[in-house]
């Protein structure tokens, strides 16, 4: 008996939201899913009850893995992926035995695993950051209610749980009632919230420090913020290039490298291998196969930083945990972040201070130790966007077994082949591949590139490259929608 | 082709076969859902305003 036999009365029966029946008007789509975004919203504002003092266990990952800090929503996104992550591993290395591609019952049970997992993940996700110290009890609180801080922290951990299953089942709702996913939709919201806060952001609304690019440079302008130098000067060169007093996301290298950036997955999206296809029976029936440059999408990335961001998490938990740790292992400085050994090699650059020696930053460390940093991120970011992108288009049958099957299966054939699937697979076996793990290493050169000359608003290239490429996504569905909308027999024809 | 072949959704990686779902199990009304997340979120709420 496999294991599936065995789990099969588990997984199939996993509590899931309801499926609509039948047509859900695109009105009502849209309603779902601005709804779910304001109740996100909401969320994100409750702040945890009995909560402390706290410290973000996600550090500067937070951008891509949206929630907020100490609130109901404190875990975001993370523990779905880092249950993707585990199951796009064992899937890729085909260890799972489901045939996800024609069974429907081995794809109930991927999604019944995934669930699963994600509740697991969610749990060990919740139980170091209540227990290990970044969540921390108010000792005033649990005394008024007369219960020992130790209840006090379950009742702590109990909340995040909640929260981290309701971002679950809040995407669920998005994914079958409303458009798009809910997951990219929390990624963009906040991703956008902090664009808009780094470009219109200004200190007497937010308080100090949260000056964006406006009225940062509308106070240089009228001499209430002085520059470290004339703009003639080095040093004020660099004031504006990399924003006065180091504040990388008001300098104009940002403001380029973000438009540079979304310019770039624009047109990516747009750059494609077409295979030409013709019908079988129909003569003059013409069509195109698209292989995409972004063939895997910018999605397998997340999954690369978030491997990045649990290795820094466990740094973390280790730094705090064990007094005697090793200097080799990781030296932490006050904000919880690696400043020597294994642990700050292993950190991803996450903006130009943390790099630019010649400029006076890179926070004092040697030039070699900050090249050799600079290369492990270039590498885990560019060989682990490949090797991910190629999980991912095995995950989800965009391989080219799993296609030539879909255009055969739609009467289509490659004019000057052989009218089987095979033929078919073996053209696509000359583009699929190389176009999959180009795309991903490019995607992954792109987020290291845009992460080393900053951002507005400091949202981290993964961030950057995510919402682009939602929203286009977004975008391509909600023109679809609408198409299906105006004409009806179209969706008879599309189902 | 549309792009919802196979019924296949993903986010943050995540792959969806909800065409194959079965409705064994507990199903839940998406109204449920957001009924119980703002009561939580407003329970929390009210806890943090009076104790």
């Amino acid at each position: 008996m496999s294991w599936k036999d065995t789990a099969e009365p588990v997984l199939t029966r996993m509590p899931a939201v309801r499926r609509p029946e039948g047509h859900v008007p695109f009105r009502r789509k849209l309603g779902w899913t601005a709804g779910v975004l304001v109740l996100y919203f909401f969320l994100t504002n409750v702040s945890l009850f009995g909560l402390g003092t706290s410290t973000d266990a996600f550090g500067r990952f937070r951008s891509i893995l949206a929630g907020s800090q100490g609130s109901l929503m404190h875990v975001g996104i993370g523990p779905i992926v880092t249950a993707s992550i585990v199951l796009q591993l064992l899937g890729g290395a085909d260890l799972l035995g489901l045939d996800t591609q024609n069974n429907p019952r081995d794809q109930v049970l991927y999604q019944g695993l995934q669930k699963l997992l994600v509740v697991i993940m969610t749990a060990l996700t919740a139980l170091p950051m209540v227990y290990a110290g970044f969540l921390r009890p108010a000792p005033a609180v649990a005394q008024s209610l007369g219960v020992s801080p130790s209840t006090l922290q379950f009742l702590i951990f109990v909340q995040v749980f909640i929260g981290g299953i309701l971002i679950l089942f809040m995407d669920e709702i998005v994914s079958k009632w409303g458009v798009g996913s809910g997951i990219g939709l929390f990624i963009i919201a906040g991703v956008s919230q902090r664009m808009v806060g780094g470009l219109l952001g200004f200190n007497e609304l937010l308080g100090r420090g949260n000056d964006g690019i406006i009225a940062t440079w509308v106070r240089v302008i009228f001499g209430e913020r002085e520059l470290s130098g004339s703009l003639l000067t080095p040093a004020g060169i660099q004031d504006v290039l990399l924003g006065p007093g180091g504040q990388f996301q008001v300098g104009l290298l940002a403001v380029f490298t973000t438009f540079a950036i979304f310019g770039i997955v624009v047109y990516a999206e747009s750059v494609r291998v077409e295979i030409p296809l013709s019908n079988t029976r129909v003569k003059g029936a013409r069509g195109r196969y698209p292989v995409k440059l972004i063939y895997a999408s910018v999605l397998p990335m997340i999954l690369v930083r978030a491997v990045q961001m649990n290795i820094q998490f466990i740094g973390r938990i280790l730094n705090d945990q064990w007094a005697g740790m090793p200097a080799w292992l990781g030296v932490y400085g006050e904000q919880g972040q690696a400043q020597e050994g294994l642990f700050y090699f292993l950190s991803p650059i996450q903006s130009p201070t943390d790099w630019m020696w010649f400029a006076g930053f890179g926070g004092g460390n040697e030039v070699w130790e900050i090249l050799l940093r600079v290369g492990v991120d270039l590498t885990v970011m560019i060989v682990g966007g490949a090797v991910f992108a190629i999980f991912w288009v095995k995950t989800t049958d965009m391989g080219p077994e799993a296609t030539a099957k879909q255009i055969h299966g739609s009467g289509m054939q490659i004019p000057g082949f052989r009218q089987n699937t095979r033929s078919i697979e073996r053209v696509l076996e000359q583009y699929i591949p190389q176009v999959t793990v180009i795309g991903g290493a490019l995607v992954g050169f792109l987020a290291v590139m845009a992460n080393m000359l900053g951002t507005i608003g400091g949202v981290t290239g993964t961030g950057l490259l995510l919402t682009v490429s939602i929203t286009y996504k977004l975008y391509e569905e909600i023109a679809e929608e609408q198409l299906m909308e105006m004409h009806p027999m179209m969706r008879k024809m599309f189902g | 082709m549309s792009s919802s072949d196979g019924g296949l959704m993903s986010s943050a990686g995540l792959v969806r076969y909800f065409d194959s779902e079965e409705d064994r199990g507990v199903r839940v009304d998406p109204k449920t859902v957001v009924a119980f997340s703002s009561l939580l979120g407003i329970f929390i709420l009210m806890l943090n305003a009076f104790a």
